[in-house]
């Protein structure tokens, strides 16, 4: 029994780097070897999809790529998700960037959306671009969006892409999508985009995130809610089309029972060391 | 509250009522108001005359205002003598958003106060910055506080210093300077977003006492798993009035609390109305009635 | 004096007011203000900072470098990435094309197609457009150094979260095994492990969690290991009785369990953060804008 109480005390009390070290295991190994795991969908999730779902066909949805590099893996499967049930019933996509990164994201995701979908410029989308501002931009867009864009990111002048015809502000569009990593995003556009114009607003956001959305997702500002990762999973799971959100599941799943494990042989050390410091 | 507050504050509300309504009732003509917010420009006019009368209250005697024990701003005085006595910096981080965040210009407030203590105990303080603006504000903070402590030659310039504008370019450079320098003490004060974490565990790294205050709400867990002490929502927000002890600043605390209390009732007596006009008793809701 | 305390303060109560107010006035020109111009003067003033920051940046740096102190080389490799990223934003653009194919240079170009032989015709890319274009020097570099960075940056938040964590919850007492619990619960709720996770086992940590919860209030050991062993026969006898089914009863489910803690007590909580923090932000500006607080401007 000592020697058991010794092992844990022993794992109770290892370096960090060594927590570390197991983690990144957790993560990689599934990530090389994919294990499939139930998907379940949760309420908030099928809200976006059922709320996007409800759109008329042909109509003009508007999509904020509001996030760069460093939260790609969880919000652009989202992204990617949100362009593919869109595309599905021929809506047309409008694509705005208040992050100056969101354009590349936006670029890559159309570049990975145009390999099924043999997009057309200008027919199916229009990438508006990046426009420094923050929430003046989303305020500009609802009042007078050629004030806020004179050009497509492009280059192109909004007056000859006949895309663009009668798209003058927020009320034009019938539906806006924000795939959101911070500031500016998602409250942003509820609080100037969505609220004032009326417009269903749906958004994607980091893990971290979501609690701070959710009031707005029960009061019915925003919705529904992808949240994080598993939120971009369980997408992927109702459009069908399983991608790297599902993929990294198993990796989740594995790095959180390490955390648990941890914390649960931290807590044994804890008691272990109290007991034999009382005793002494 | 006594009896003459309870008055002048029924007064005011019913004043400020009706100032709302002869608002909504103009001539097209002279017409300017927004009717659909006018609950909303009421409950502001209602919290601006709280918040003037508790000054006026305040400035007559401040010692009836009790203001609470908040055991992370007590703690800064401790972390300054501490870096003190281990002959090492005071690492202070004010957020990553610029001055149009009332954060930010919080967190520089409190700059101020830590600098004042930096001054008199002669310690050093290392302010990194994201954005320029912040930069600014923050050198013009602490060059004050050197001033009113009579230490005006120990200011430098560079104690407050702009990294990057970038979040993770910025929180990398921010580790950089804690591993390198091994402050004693690091003070988190601003808006701060996922980076958070990863100054609060660097910080815990090197062993370094650590203070966050923010009013970023999913941060909040974070700088409490990681910090020694952490500043959350109002607190942070009240962290001037404490450590200023200006009877105005404090009588805007309780402002806070006396309008916390009538929202509270608000609350409560919307749920009956809620309730009551549900169970088919009234045939009125008030939210419905406010348009809220 | 008055330049450096009056007209700031002056400033910060017009426009502070007029932002304020300007929310309850139908006009035109108010809204047009208060919507766009206010902010956009903003971000006018911030982008010209920039400059102030770039000098200190690169003037710390230097005088690392020169001074040779601690860690200088790190400031050699942020002083040239600076000079990098200012040379393909501003004069080197890159993309040059020929054709379907892209070159970062000039003359790359040239000589593909003198060594192709082809009648194709360099296209550079326009100024603007080349931050963007596929090809260009300002794409290679967010793409190659931006982005892995960024992401790598980002990607220590798991590991944080797992020290972190590991560091942090302990049950020391009842409030701190209730976190314990929900953080375990939302943790492996969340991810699709969790609905592996039969109610069955749950219910049998919560027996467990039950005694060390009644060990804080009884010292008597015979009761607490008698409640222990009669919870363990309980959820026994309970699981025979339901076949052990791997998704009832619902309550003890996790996916069902982490969805009523995030949408119940947690928003609960949260929202009451909410408005706490929104009331410290509505009195902190109403200080500023009545003057009654001046640190910002270095008051003390």
């Amino acid at each position: 029994m000592k020697f058991l109480e010794d092992m844990i005390l022993k794992f109770g009390s290892v370096d960090r780097r060594f927590i570390f070290l197991l983690i990144g295991l957790a993560v990689f190994i599934p990530l090389l070897r994919p294990i499939d795991l139930p998907i379940r969908t949760t309420p908030t999730t099928e809200k976006v999809y059922n709320a996007i779902d409800a759109i008329p066909a042909n109509s003009k949805v508007l999509m904020s790529f509001d996030y760069g590099p460093s939260t790609k893996p969880e919000i652009h499967p989202m992204t990617l998700g949100v362009m593919r049930q869109l595309l599905r019933k021929d809506h047309q996509i409008y694509i705005t960037c208040l992050w100056p990164d969101g354009l590349y994201m936006a670029l890559d995701a159309l570049d990975e959306i145009n390999k099924e979908f043999d997009l057309v410029e200008y027919e199916d989308y229009v990438l508006l671009g990046f426009r420094p501002g923050n929430e003046a931009i989303v305020k500009g867009l609802a009042s007078d969006l050629r004030k806020v864009y004179t050009v497509d990111a492009k280059g192109v002048m909004l007056a000859d892409i006949p895309m663009m015809d009668g798209v003058n502000n927020l009320k034009d569009f019938q539906f806006i999508f924000t795939g959101s990593a911070g500031y500016p995003g998602t409250f942003e556009w509820v609080q100037y985009g969505g609220d004032p114009t009326g417009v269903p607003l749906s958004s994607g956001t980091t893990s971290i995130q979501v609690n701070e959305v959710m009031p707005y997702v029960q009061s019915g500002q925003v919705r529904g809610i992808l949240a994080g990762m598993p939120g971009a999973a369980e997408y992927e799971k109702l459009i069908g089309t399983p991608g790297i959100a599902i993929q990294g599941m198993a990796a989740q799943s594995f790095a959180h029972l390490v955390i648990v494990l941890f914390i649960v042989l931290g807590n044994l050390a804890y008691f272990i060391t109290e007991r034999r410091e009382r005793k002494y | 509250m006594d009896n003459k507050q309870i008055q002048t504050y029924s007064l005011g509300f019913i004043g400020i009522t009706l100032f709302t309504f002869a608002l909504t009732q103009l001539p097209e003509s002279i017409h300017i108001f927004q009717s659909d917010r006018a609950v909303m420009f009421a409950l502001l006019l209602t919290i601006i005359m709280v918040m003037l009368n508790e000054v006026k209250q305040a400035r007559i005697s401040s010692d009836s205002i009790f203001l609470r024990t908040i055991p992370g701003l007590k703690a800064v005085e401790e972390a300054v003598g501490r870096s003190t006595e281990m002959g090492r910096p005071i690492l202070y981080v004010p957020g990553i958003m610029d001055m149009n965040e009332v954060e930010t210009v919080a967190g520089v407030i409190i700059l101020g106060h830590v600098a004042q203590m930096t001054a008199q105990y002669e310690t050093s303080l290392d302010v990194p910055v994201a954005r320029s603006i912040v930069m600014q504000a923050a050198r013009e903070s602490c060059k004050e506080a050197y001033l009113t402590q009579g230490r005006p030659e120990m200011f430098n310039e560079d104690m407050v210093h702009y990294i990057t504008d970038d979040q993770f370019a910025y929180a990398a450079g921010v580790n950089g300077i804690m591993q390198r320098d091994k402050p004693a003490a690091c003070m988190y004060m601003g808006k701060f977003y996922a980076e958070s974490l990863l100054f609060a565990e660097t910080g815990n790294s090197i062993g370094a006492i650590q203070i966050a205050g923010t009013a970023s709400q999913a941060q909040i867990p974070f700088f409490v798993t990681a910090c020694d002490y952490t500043l959350m929502g109002e607190e942070y927000f009240a962290a001037s009035a404490y450590l200023s002890r200006k009877p105005e600043l404090i009588a805007g605390v309780k402002t806070q609390d006396m309008v916390k209390l009538m929202l509270i009732s608000f609350i409560g007596v919307a749920l009956l109305s809620r309730a009551l006009s549900d169970l088919g008793l009234t045939s009125f809701n008030l939210l419905t009635l406010l348009g809220l | 004096m008055f330049l450096k305390r009056y007209i700031p303060i002056g400033i910060v109560a017009f426009f502070g007011s007029l932002t304020l107010f300007g929310w309850f006035i139908d006009n035109e020109s108010i809204e047009a203000f208060v919507n766009d111009d206010a902010t956009q003067w903003y971000d006018i003033i911030a982008s010209f900072a920039i400059f102030l920051g770039a000098l200190n940046l690169l003037k710390l740096q230097f005088l690392k470098v020169i001074k040779k102190q601690q860690g200088w080389q790190y400031s050699v490799v942020a002083i040239v990435s600076f000079f990098f990223a200012f040379t393909i934003g501003f004069f080197m653009k890159g993309a040059f094309f020929v054709g379907e194919d892209v070159y970062f240079t000039q003359k790359a170009a040239e000589q593909a197609i003198a060594v192709s032989g082809s009648s194709e015709v360099m296209i550079p890319v326009e100024w603007g457009a080349h931050i963007s274009a596929e090809g260009g020097l300002f794409k290679w570099m967010f793409d190659s150094i931006f982005t892995p960075l960024s992401a790598t940056m980002f990607a220590l938040l798991a590991f944080y979260v797992a020290s972190a964590s590991y560091r942090a919850f302990r049950v020391r007492n009842f409030e701190a095994t209730l976190l314990l619990l929900a953080g375990i619960i939302i943790m492996l709720g969340r991810v699709p492990v969790g609905s592996l996770i039969t109610p069955w086992m749950v219910m049998y940590l919560l027996v467990f969690v039950g005694a060390i919860f009644m060990s804080t209030y009884f010292r008597d050991r015979k009761i607490i290991f008698g409640s222990f062993v009669l919870g363990l026969l309980g959820v026994t006898l309970l699981g025979i009785n339901m076949d052990w089914n791997p998704t009832q009863p619902a309550i003890f489910f996790l996916p069902s369990l982490q969805e009523w803690i995030y949408t119940v007590p947690n928003l609960a909580g949260a929202r009451a953060i909410m408005i706490g923090i929104g009331l410290g932000i509505i009195v902190t500006s109403l200080r500023y804008i009545f003057g009654l607080e001046k640190s910002y401007i270095g008051d003390q």
